[in-house]
């Protein structure tokens, strides 16, 4: 996947407060479970620190070997 | 006397804080006690397995078959390492089990240890990660904290479960520990306690979490005519069952469904030929307060959903106790030895002799899960006398 537009609705959300060294340093941090709206199903980042309520609507974009960032949809 | 395998001894070491202990000397401890409470001689086992997950990345000690085999003074062994994450040493139970069906061998030594404390959160956090599709989910962050703060968020969400019945799991097996002297927390907690734990994994709060654990549990499987010829105070294993699931969250269909415990129990009812309403005591895996709400459906004992308002009851119908050890959370969770621990807790139960003993139980059920829930094993017991 490359600079791929995303969207889809919360699943589901946690806040990361004792990462692995992996991310040491980057704690807290949201961490969402998406379906995408072609059924996928990924993790990815939140842009704020106050998690989404389950169901809501996000869109976010992904890099190759990068973590998907999302942010509320906006309501048309 | 029924047929089949049997578990014709258990040992274990106190679970909790063995800060100047090895991995090999907290195996041996409680290997030479399921030996002699077996009453079988050392020279009857032929195959040793010796579960454990992080010895490798925590202590730099791999290769702990021939190792443990070789402090015991076993000879002429086959000896070797099962690793299933938190499942590892029932991993080698389900092993053994098939061997003995199998007539491959009439006695079966499973040994299960981890040394985990001493470490800061951060390298143990990493060593657990491990567990983790490090390619996909644990580059984006997730821990197994994160996993299960994950499904308790969706759980609370799609059933109505509460903040108050989440912990009281937790009060509810910190009780149970308080009466088992080999439990690493012996002392009770309450629910405003647990909501008031710092928050590690949002909704998920340190008093909902397992702890770190040093330990080590063993079982001896045999032969019915070895665990006859040696009067062994055995526990017929009545099924075997170990399946996999979702490695990646991501793939699950319902995360607050886990596949690998709904298939593997199915398959162990079936092979038992009796019902989830038919067990009198369980050990689950209760890695996290929320898992065992969620064990506890997937098991049957309860419909999804409903395992919130019901599970911290302990006692089902009058019959059914859940963890009466005080499971992982209160009794402690050493990861590779987890799984043994549960069978010598069941077996205690199903020979009389357990410190929260359940009145007459007859039929006890263990069950293991590895990393995401995608190794499970389902062991059902059976008393004997």
């Amino acid at each position: 996947m490359t600079n791929e537009a995303l969207s889809g609705t919360v699943q589901s959300h946690t806040v990361i407060r004792v990462p692995g060294k992996q991310h040491a340093g980057a704690g807290p941090f949201v961490l969402l479970l998406i379906e995408l709206d072609d059924g996928r199903r990924m993790l990815g980042r939140f842009d704020r620190m106050e998690p989404p309520a389950i169901s809501s609507r996000v869109v976010g974009s992904v890099n190759e070997n990068e973590t998907p960032l999302f942010s509320i949809a906006e309501v048309k | 006397m029924s047929t089949g395998v049997h578990i014709a001894g258990v040992g274990s070491t106190k679970f909790g804080f063995h800060p100047d202990r090895s991995l090999q000397s907290l195996a041996v401890e409680a290997a030479r006690a399921a030996l002699a409470d077996s009453n079988l001689p050392a020279n009857r086992i032929g195959w040793l397995f010796v579960g454990n997950f992080v010895g490798g990345i925590m202590a730099g000690q791999e290769f702990l078959g021939p190792i443990v085999a070789a402090d015991l003074g076993l000879e002429n062994v086959v000896a070797m390492k099962v690793e299933a994450a938190c499942a590892s040493s029932s991993a080698g139970v389900r092993i053994g089990y098939d061997l003995i069906g199998a007539q491959a061998a009439d006695a079966v030594l499973v040994v299960g240890v981890e040394r985990m404390t001493g470490a800061t959160r951060e390298a143990l956090t990493s060593a657990m990660t491990a567990a983790i599709d490090q390619a996909s989910e644990g580059h984006a962050g997730l821990t197994f904290p994160g996993f299960w703060g994950m499904i308790m968020a969706r759980h609370m969400h799609l059933y109505g479960t509460t903040r108050e019945q989440v912990a009281a799991v937790a009060v509810k097996n910190r009780t149970f520990g308080t009466r088992n002297p080999i439990a690493q927390f012996q002392k009770p907690i309450s629910v405003a306690e647990v909501i008031a734990s710092p928050p590690i994994a949002d909704p998920i709060r340190r008093l909902d979490c397992c702890p770190a654990t040093d330990g080590a549990a063993a079982v001896v499987l045999s032969s019915e005519a070895l665990t006859r010829q040696y009067g062994s105070p055995s526990v017929r294993v009545a099924a075997s069952v170990m399946m996999n699931g979702p490695v990646r969250i991501g793939d699950y269909r319902e995360i607050t469904v886990h596949d690998g415990t709904v298939n593997a129990a199915r398959q162990a009812y079936a092979r038992a030929g009796v019902g989830p309403h038919d067990i009198d005591v369980a050990e689950l895996h209760d890695c996290f307060s929320i898992a065992e709400i969620v064990d506890s459906e997937d098991l049957g004992f309860f419909k999804k959903g409903e395992g919130g308002p019901n599970v911290t009851a302990a006692v089902r119908n009058g019959r059914l106790v859940v963890n009466p050890s005080g499971g992982l959370l209160s009794k402690g969770h050493p990861t590779g030895a987890t799984g043994c621990g549960q069978i010598y807790e069941i077996a205690m139960q199903l020979r009389g002799r357990h410190p929260n003993q359940v009145p007459d139980a007859r039929l006890g059920l263990t069950h293991n899960g590895g990393g995401t829930a995608a190794a499970v094993t389902v062991h059902i017991l059976e008393a004997t006398q």
